[in-house]
């Protein structure tokens, strides 16, 4: 229905190009998928199936995040500090509880959801952006502390390093199809979130706050529901990463974690829905070939961070929508951007 | 066994509020900035730590002696924070989504400014000497004529700053601004070059700031960010643009935080900041002295 009223409202307008980026854009994330699950066969390398691994696991965390930052207009910077949450959780759950590590993941999720949406979803209904960015930082900037404190149980500033694997005699392999899976899954439900009823709720309360709240689209609600999915997203990548890698350790907490996340949703484009995707593809092929400056790299991705805001705001996604202009000459008229005040 | 008790509580009491006045002139540079674009400065840390390592600069490697050092480090942070605005922060302020991509932008210079510190000057623990080194004794309680002279400087800077807000144009033509931006152009001010100043001058206190902590504890490119941290609490916590309150807010927690490392452990501090930060914010998020306005 809502298809057929764009379609509708496109070709009044005689405006054709931008139903031909979508199917292009389409065609092309087809084609990435069916490269992703071919893969292996076409490469045995460790090192590769290690990177995209790695890769599945930030494209779920930046995706979500990007879900709550650029689209429900939640600041949270905490995200990097729910993925370790998770990490824990699970870890803890499945050393000891005795319970399988499948159905530690899930857990973790749930706790995570509680952890993050008491904190920081909570207090994000009363509070203005910038106070829940400071707050959020804090709650990040404390959990190293909190680790150490109770270190008899979750290892201190060492980490637990011997947690189970996700299931006994699992390879590299595996994992690479059981992320691949889970990557698409949680993907499919942040792109569903986006195009559902809660995407238009949002977009309603950013173009017309007054009128939307009117109709009785409930802010509070539709924050707090995307709030909820997405850190539970998060605590599962945390479960799924923290069983393949085999540590739980506070490393991820450190500041450099923090500023590669969030130099992927700025690069890849914030509140733009693959941008999360594409930001995680960058810096985790790309900040391998970048860890041949050594120390410099950290130093090129604040850089990075402060030129795309400057001149990309709309980061990676943007620069590949004007790219199309170009090339395809068309008269499209600027896409509605989805980025919340 | 109780006077040992009585003086270790004054002992605690003396570090909190030494402690807290340095955090309170940490607070004063986030303060000015966020009265006068309204944002949260996210690279406080990064400035802080670059002013002090600029006086580390100045002795060592130019061999100047400290005070004029300081005097050179607060100028050329004045010129950083100016440029600063001049090249991005005035641009990114008039466009929509100024608010998220002005904290991000400021965010990714505060990432680019602390490695671009630790390639300069490498990872070691540097440290900037003290003004004075002898004790003041009154029986067993010690008290270092650092803090002394630090306490001192911070009232007396603090004394000097609300004169400069409330006597001198510049001032009144910031506070103007930051009050009424469309007001303050009818009267006359050029605006933007005041708030290029405002920000050249928060930039100066807030390397100041990073130049007296530096003296009290040590310098790594990572330490600014805890800073930060504690200086956002503290605004917030005594209410945002109120000079009076950041004092308060800032002994209040430093003692807090003095308390908490000599009967507990030190890594209790941030959890205890976090929890009274969590609740300021819930009940009182005007904080202890703002006036309640309609956003928070």
């Amino acid at each position: 229905m809502a298809e057929k009223a764009l379609h509708i409202e496109l070709s009044r307008f005689g405006d054709r190009s931008m139903q031909d980026l979508i199917n292009r854009k389409k065609l092309i994330i087809l084609a990435a998928l069916i490269m992703m699950a071919i893969l292996p066969a076409v490469t045995q390398s460790p090192y590769i199936i290690h990177l995209f691994n790695v890769f599945f696991i930030w494209a779920i965390v930046v995706s979500n995040w990007n879900l709550i930052m650029g689209y429900a207009g939640i600041w949270s910077m905490a995200n990097v500090a729910f993925l370790v949450i998770g990490c824990y959780t699970s870890a803890l759950l499945s050393m000891h509880s005795g319970l399988p590590p499948v159905i530690c993941i899930p857990l973790s999720g749930l706790v995570t959801m509680l952890v993050a949406t008491l904190f920081i979803g909570l207090p994000s209904l009363r509070l203005r952006g910038i106070y829940i960015a400071l707050l959020s930082m804090i709650f990040a900037n404390m959990l190293p502390d909190i680790l150490r404190i109770t270190r008899h149980v979750t290892g201190g500033s060492i980490g637990l390093p011997e947690v189970p694997p996700l299931f006994e005699g699992i390879t590299p392999l595996h994992s690479y199809y059981i992320n691949f899976v889970a990557f698409i899954i949680l993907l499919l439900v942040v792109y569903w979130i986006i195009n559902s009823r809660t995407g238009l709720a949002f977009m309603a309360l950013r173009d017309a706050y007054e009128l939307a709240t009117a109709l009785g689209i409930s802010e509070y609600r539709e924050k707090l529901k995307v709030f909820a999915l997405s850190s539970f997203s998060t605590g599962i990548a945390g479960g799924l990463y923290v069983h393949y890698n085999g540590i739980a350790s506070p490393d991820l907490l450190y500041i450099s974690t923090f500023l590669m996340a969030i130099a992927m949703m700025v690069v890849g484009g914030m509140g733009r829905f693959p941008g999360g995707v594409l930001g995680a593809a960058l810096f985790v092929f790309g900040g391998e070939w970048l860890r041949m400056f050594g120390i410099a790299r950290l130093t090129i991705m604040g850089g990075m961070i402060c030129i795309f805001i400057l001149f990309f705001p709309g980061g990676l996604m943007e620069l590949v929508e004007r790219l199309d202009n170009m090339i395809f000459q068309s008269r499209r008229k600027e896409l509605p951007s989805l980025e919340t005040e | 066994m109780d006077s040992y008790f009585m003086i270790d509580l004054v002992n605690v009491l003396i570090s909190g509020l030494l402690i807290g006045s340095l955090y309170a002139i940490m607070a004063l540079g986030l303060t000015i900035i966020h009265g006068v674009i309204r944002i949260f400065n996210f690279c406080h840390g990064g400035m802080s730590v670059l002013g002090g390592y600029l006086t580390f600069m100045f002795l060592s490697a130019f061999g100047f002696s400290l005070i004029p050092s300081i005097i050179l480090s607060c100028l050329l942070m004045f010129g950083f924070g100016l440029i600063l605005y001049r090249t991005s922060i005035a641009f990114l302020v008039k466009k929509p989504n100024w608010e998220i991509t002005s904290v991000i932008f400021l965010l990714g210079l505060g990432i680019l400014m602390e490695n671009l510190i630790l390639q300069l000057f490498g990872p070691r623990v540097k440290e900037v000497p003290l003004f004075f080194e002898d004790v003041f004794e009154f029986g067993s309680i010690l008290i270092d004529q650092q803090d002394v002279v630090l306490v001192l400087f911070v009232i007396i800077f603090v004394l000097g700053l609300n004169l400069f807000f409330s006597r001198t144009w510049l001032g009144r033509s910031i506070r103007a601004v930051a009050q009424d931006m469309n007001g303050a152009k009818v009267v006359g001010i050029n605006a933007n070059r005041t708030l290029g100043l405002a920000f050249g001058l928060a930039s100066a206190v807030t390397g100041l700031a990073g130049i007296l902590l530096a003296t009290k504890y040590y310098l790594t490119p990572q330490v600014g960010w805890d800073w930060m941290f504690k200086g956002f609490i503290i605004v917030v916590f005594g209410g945002l643009g109120t000079i009076s309150g950041a004092i308060f807010a800032g002994l209040f927690l430093g003692l807090v935080e003095s308390l908490i490392t000599f009967y507990g452990s030190q890594s209790w501090v941030w959890p205890a900041w976090f929890v009274i930060f969590l609740i300021v914010l819930l009940i009182k998020p005007e904080g202890l002295f703002g006036r309640k306005s309609a956003s928070y």
